[in-house]
């Protein structure tokens, strides 16, 4: 049986299963229409021309992972931020784990997906978030959408500032030779309100696990959400994340894609100004090898006046990767005195990797400030023949300008103790041990 | 319902009219008529076949012209082709598709003959000259520009034709070539855009009735300008012509294009190929200025132009095409390069003006295949009224085209919001030595720069006019003078309108 | 030749100009200075007839015509010229190409045909020596990466091209140093004759050193608050700005 079909045959008897409200289930019935239409994206689809889920949709993926599972705190300790003090929503083979959570209500809500979606007094909210920014006619939202169960719900209320940061984070442990995981986030920064948090998906051992994600984030006017993604998995592991932001007036959310793991991730990453004085900031640093493949789509879709977007991504591949960024801006017609830029920086490593990069713009109105650049190199030869005559050695001086080269994505990470992380993990991925910090 | 005939080869006005620089005189008669300044239709008597098209019709246009078995079962084949294909959709633009079994596929002036003289050639297609501002009589003073023109798809005079054949340049209509240089047509033809290619290059392959022919010999500089010019004529006809030009090793030309159809309320078809081999060390210049009948006002009638450009380079040879876009309805193009030979250049430098409800979708493929190859796309896309202006490009370095370069710059300006400006640039790399670097940009005109112009006495019109030219000089300058001064004046006079 | 008569003016809605009179006759030259946010850019740019500074009251008569109603390139066509604090840049417009459109655009409004290019030529080369102006430097993108002299000299050498009857030269010392503004003074001070006038604007009495005025105005709080010779610019430089202050 073809997977498709396999999800849709899967379908009936999820849907009896579980609890929620009539018009949640109407809306999973509706998704999985469109899913059914569409079917998974293919080549031909102009927005995954570069990108081929062909070769992994082959495996026969269990959906339904049966138990819970508890693992040792000391096994995965160093995949959290355990420096410091976070709010935690764990799941381990897509179900809640309360072991390693540390959710709470105390001031703002930070827990499960599920309890909004079929407790009473939630009803009102969801009528009102979910699946409204999250594109309806998208197959793989919609697929999402449709098996919609389990996933994070955060709501931070007016003016409120969260006190530490929240780590969302999802286990595979491979129990499951071939998994497939659909977690659903809903996050509402409400008027006023701040908030950090961190997203990692990853596998304990090597196994075909993919994720097909779908987060749905509000930020109200005056709002700020500072978003950070850890993309780190094993090469055996896929995600597919969909993300849908939507941001009122004077609100300010930025986004950091760390992309250093996993065999296929696709990143459809998308921002809806729909309130003037709105400001987006978008980047990225991957960086590849061992025939990775990472692909970011984002969408800036600037529908109100006076809003401003900052996308700046940074490629580094080899061996048989390929990068894949195809950024849009879509500025509309009212939506005057836009500034919009986007920038792509790749550098390739050898003659096995592949770069294919697609920056768009479509502008419709005139009193805007819109600009992309994007470029593909490789690293100066010359900076590098000098690092080498100062001594340091050619993979050292390599490093160095690797992280030269994506360090303007690295400074704005506003989280000190996540910084160094991610510079160590830079470190590990480009299999050098570096004495600075930066 | 649609689409008319078109024609083929042009030779642009300009020069002729406008001999060196063009004075604000002149300026002042354009901005005057305001209306398509090309819209007149040449009552000549011509023969045209009736609407629709099967193998019988494919094999009658061949007949026609009197062509070997080679060329018409090659045109059997690409139609074969064409009959399973689909009409892209991938483009930024919106239009009525046209009715392909709607349109007539061949048109010419009844005269069949070679004109040896002017004297020959139909006192009517002489007026429509004078009209169009060139008269033969005047270009063979000038001298310097030799023509071939072509109304709705057939070759109807070729100037200059002995002093090129001094130097062993043939240079005729395609019809001709056919018969008298079979070798070198069917050597090439084909071999850039081959017909599976696209829809409307199989559709060209199949139906084309004329276009013009160029050959340079080994080590030949072309001595002047060779100019085609491209009449839409006939109502209800499709125009599909073809040109080749190949430029042997270590030869040199510069090739001109002009473009313009009679205003009618419904769409014409305008459905072109051109292929251009450079061979070693050769260099390929072609320029072209698009002035098909955009529509009027309203969006009614206008020309589709869904054009199909391609030229492939040699080892150290070089192609540069250079293009000032106006007219058409709907646009779709994309002159490309294939930088098959190591140390080849690729050089695509573009203007797209739209206007009223004008869409264009254009830009250009630089493929990177040998080593040390280079290419660079200017591109400057002016949007207006309530347009649609896009940018498509693809640079493409395979694995083994070592150290490749490319530079992009694409630049967009506004007029008012009712109008888009897009760009789809498409980059992809497999070589780690390449270095690509793509920049745009999309502006509007500034407020403090009309004002400035103002107060300095130039009205607010001209004021934009002056800015746009501005916008658009690093391609102006690519194009050999006199046509420059003339595409300067297209762009002014197809703005008319868009300024307050 | 002008005659400004309780001229008041105002930007978005804010007052900026509130009545001034100005009488500038043929030959003279006259300065007016003011501090920081006095109105004396404005003021320039109503004279030129800026769409966004609104004339809400009174009249500015050229020659017995009143320029109020005009547009801005129809005051040029009467003979007003105003030399920028900031000229703009207009990219790929050579400054060749911008005084040819300019001058041809003058003589169509005034019914002559376009000036012959040998004459052009002529007069470009004229003038562009009186301001010390190369040949390189016509041929550039207009005030595209100039440097602060580079502007103001071109917006002289556009003056001298253009033979304004009456000059205003806003801030025409600001971002030069001592060598452009004694060039550009020079090249100002050629142009004075009978026929023309020269309003200069300015913060400082710098320039008033080089291009000396008949009549020396001081604009406060959108009006002119005192006149005098060009011994109140003097005065005025010692005691500073402040002392205008306490008066007004």
């Amino acid at each position: 049986m073809e997977f498709k079909e396999k999800l849709l045959a899967s379908h009936l008897a999820f849907e009896g299963s579980i609890d929620f409200s009539d018009s949640v289930h109407q809306t999973r019935l509706e998704s999985l229409k469109t899913f059914e239409q569409k079917g998974f994206p293919t080549r031909k689809d102009e927005a995954w021309k570069y990108t081929s889920l062909n070769s992994m949709l082959r495996n026969d993926f269990a959906l339904f992972p049966e138990t819970e599972t508890t693992i040792e705190i000391k096994k995965v300790k160093k995949y959290f931020l355990y420096e410091i003090d976070t709010y935690k929503v764990v799941f381990i083979d897509g179900v809640y784990s309360p072991f390693l959570s540390d959710t709470t209500h105390d001031g703002l809500d930070v827990c499960l997906i599920s309890a909004a979606l079929s407790k009473s007094k939630y009803r009102k909210f969801i009528d009102t978030y979910f699946n409204k920014i999250a594109d309806t006619k998208d197959s793989l939202t919609s697929l999402n959408t449709s098996f919609t169960k389990e996933g994070a719900y955060i709501y931070i209320p007016k003016s409120v500032v969260a006190e530490k940061p929240i780590e969302l984070i999802h286990f595979s442990t491979g129990k499951e030779k071939s998994l497939w995981l659909q977690p659903r986030n809903l996050i509402v920064v409400d008027k006023n309100a701040q908030v950090q948090i961190l997203e990692r998906h990853q596998s304990l051992k090597p196994h075909q696990v993919v994720t097909n994600s779908v987060t749905e984030i509000f930020a109200h006017q005056d709002s700020f959400l500072d978003y950070y993604k850890i993309q780190n998995d094993f090469s055996t592991a896929s995600l597919i994340d969909n993300t849908y932001i939507s941001q009122q007036k004077n609100s300010n959310v930025s986004m950091h894609t760390f992309s250093l793991g996993g065999k296929l991730t696709r990143n459809n990453l998308n921002f809806y100004l729909k309130g003037t004085n709105a400001n987006a900031t978008l980047k990225g640093v991957t960086i590849l090898d061992e025939k990775q493949h990472v692909d970011h789509y984002t969408l800036v879709d600037h529908i109100k006046p006076k809003c401003e977007s900052h996308q700046d991504y940074k490629g580094v591949f080899s061996e048989g990767a390929v990068g894949v960024f195809n950024g849009k801006i879509h500025v509309d017609q009212i939506a005057q005195k836009t500034n919009a830029f986007q920038q792509n920086n790749n550098i390739l490593l050898d003659d096995k990797a592949t770069v294919n990069t697609k920056p768009q713009l479509e502008i419709f109105a005139d009193d805007v400030k819109c600009s992309h650049g994007c470029t593909v190199g490789q690293l100066d030869e010359e900076a590098l023949f000098y690092l080498q005559s100062r001594g340091i050695p050619k993979k050292e001086a390599k490093a160095l300008m690797t992280y030269a080269f994506a360090n303007n994505v690295l400074e704005s990470v506003e989280l000190p103790i996540l910084k160094r992380r991610i510079n160590i993990l830079i470190a590990k991925k480009l299999g050098v041990n570096l004495g600075f910090d930066l | 319902m649609h689409s008319e005939h078109v024609a083929v080869a042009k030779v642009f006005p300009y020069k002729l009219k406008y001999p060196m620089a063009y004075t604000e005189e002149e300026l002042k008669k354009e901005l005057e008529t305001k209306e398509y300044e090309y819209g007149f239709y040449t009552d000549i008597d011509s023969e045209t076949f009736p609407v629709g098209l099967n193998e019988e019709v494919v094999r009658g246009i061949s007949q026609k012209k009197n062509e070997p078995e080679w060329m018409t079962s090659w045109r059997l084949e690409a139609f074969k082709a064409w009959k399973v294909m689909d009409e892209p959709n991938w483009a930024n633009v919106k239009y009525n598709k046209p009715n392909y079994q709607d349109i007539s596929y061949y048109s010419a002036p009844k005269k069949k003959d070679q004109y040896k003289s002017l004297d020959e050639v139909d006192p009517e297609l002489l007026k429509t000259f004078k009209k169009l501002g060139i008269s033969l009589d005047e270009q063979k003073k000038l001298a310097g520009v030799a023509v071939d023109i072509v109304m709705d798809s057939v070759s109807v005079a070729t100037t200059f034709k002995e002093t090129l054949a001094e130097k062993g340049i043939i240079f005729c209509s395609i019809s001709e070539a056919i018969k008298e240089h079979p070798d070198l047509v069917k050597k090439y033809i084909g071999t850039v855009i081959p017909f599976k290619d696209n829809f409307f290059a199989a559709l060209n392959s199949a139906v084309f009735s004329d276009g013009s022919f160029c050959y340079i010999p080994k080590g030949v500089r072309c001595p002047m300008e060779l100019s085609t010019y491209f009449r839409i004529n006939q109502a209800g006809t499709g125009q599909f012509e073809r040109t080749l030009v190949i430029a042997d090793e270590s030869s040199y030309v510069s090739y001109l294009e002009g473009c313009t159809a009679p205003s009618r309320d419904e769409n014409q078809l305008h459905a072109a190929v051109v292929e251009l081999i450079a061979l070693d060390d050769a260099e390929i210049k072609y320029s072209t200025v698009q002035n098909w009948f955009p529509g009027d006002k309203n969006g009614k009638g206008g020309v589709y132009n869904f054009v199909t450009k391609r030229g492939i380079c040699h080892t150290r040879s070089k192609i540069s095409w250079t293009q000032v876009e106006t007219g058409s309805a709907v646009t779709w193009k994309y002159p490309s390069c294939i930088l098959k030979g190591n140390d080849s250049i690729g050089e695509f430098y573009s203007i797209a003006l739209t206007n009223n409800y004008q869409q264009a979708d254009t830009g250009t493929k630089m493929i990177h295949l040998g080593k040390n190859t280079k290419s660079t796309i200017i591109s400057k896309g002016i949007s207006a009224g309530k347009s649609q202006n896009s940018y498509r490009g693809l640079v493409q370095v395979s694995p083994r085209a070592t150290n490749a370069r490319n530079f992009s710059q694409c630049d967009s300006l506004l007029m008012g919001n009712k109008c888009g400006a897009h760009t789809f640039p498409y980059i992809e790399v497999k070589n780690k030595s390449a270095q690509i670097e793509h920049e745009a940009t999309t502006s509007k005109i500034g407020e403090d720069q009309v004002f400035y112009c103002n107060q300095r006495g130039i009205d607010p019109e001209k004021a934009i006019a002056l800015i746009v030219n501005g916008f658009s000089k690093e391609v102006l300058n690519k194009l050999p003078m006199e046509f420059a001064v003339e595409a300067q004046k297209l762009l002014e006079i197809s703005l008319e309108g868009s300024v307050g | 030749m002008l005659s400004i008569e309780n001229l008041h003016a105002q930007v978005e809605g804010k007052k900026i100009l509130n009545g001034i009179d100005l009488d500038i006759k043929a030959g003279e030259v006259h300065a007016i200075m003011g501090p920081n946010g006095s109105g004396k850019s404005t003021l320039s740019a109503a004279i030129a007839g800026h769409q966004d500074y609104d004339v809400t009251k009174g009249a500015m008569i050229l020659e017995g015509e009143d320029l109020s109603e005009l547009d801005a390139e129809e005051r040029a066509h009467k003979g007003v010229f105003l030399s920028f604090q900031y000229p703009v840049e207009i990219p790929g417009v050579s400054v060749t190409n911008f005084i040819k459109t300019a001058i041809n655009a003058n003589r169509k409004a005034k019914g002559f045909e376009d000036m012959p290019a040998k004459e052009m030529l002529q007069k470009i080369r004229e003038k562009s020596n009186l301001l010390e102006i190369d040949s390189r430097f016509l041929s550039r993108s207009l005030n595209e990466g100039f440097s602060g002299g580079e502007k103001k000299r071109n917006e002289i050498f556009q003056m001298a091209m253009l033979e304004p009857k009456l000059s205003i030269l806003d801030e025409t010392d600001s971002g030069l140093d001592i060598d452009a503004l004694k060039i550009v003074a020079n090249g100002v001070n050629k142009l004075r004759s009978k026929d023309n006038a020269i309003l200069v604007i300015t913060h400082y009495q710098r320039l008033l050193e080089y291009i000396v005025p008949d009549f020396v105005h001081v604009l406060f709080d959108g009006k002119i608050v005192k006149s005098g010779t060009k011994d109140l610019a003097i005065q005025l430089e010692e005691k500073g700005y402040d002392w205008i202050k306490e008066m007004a």
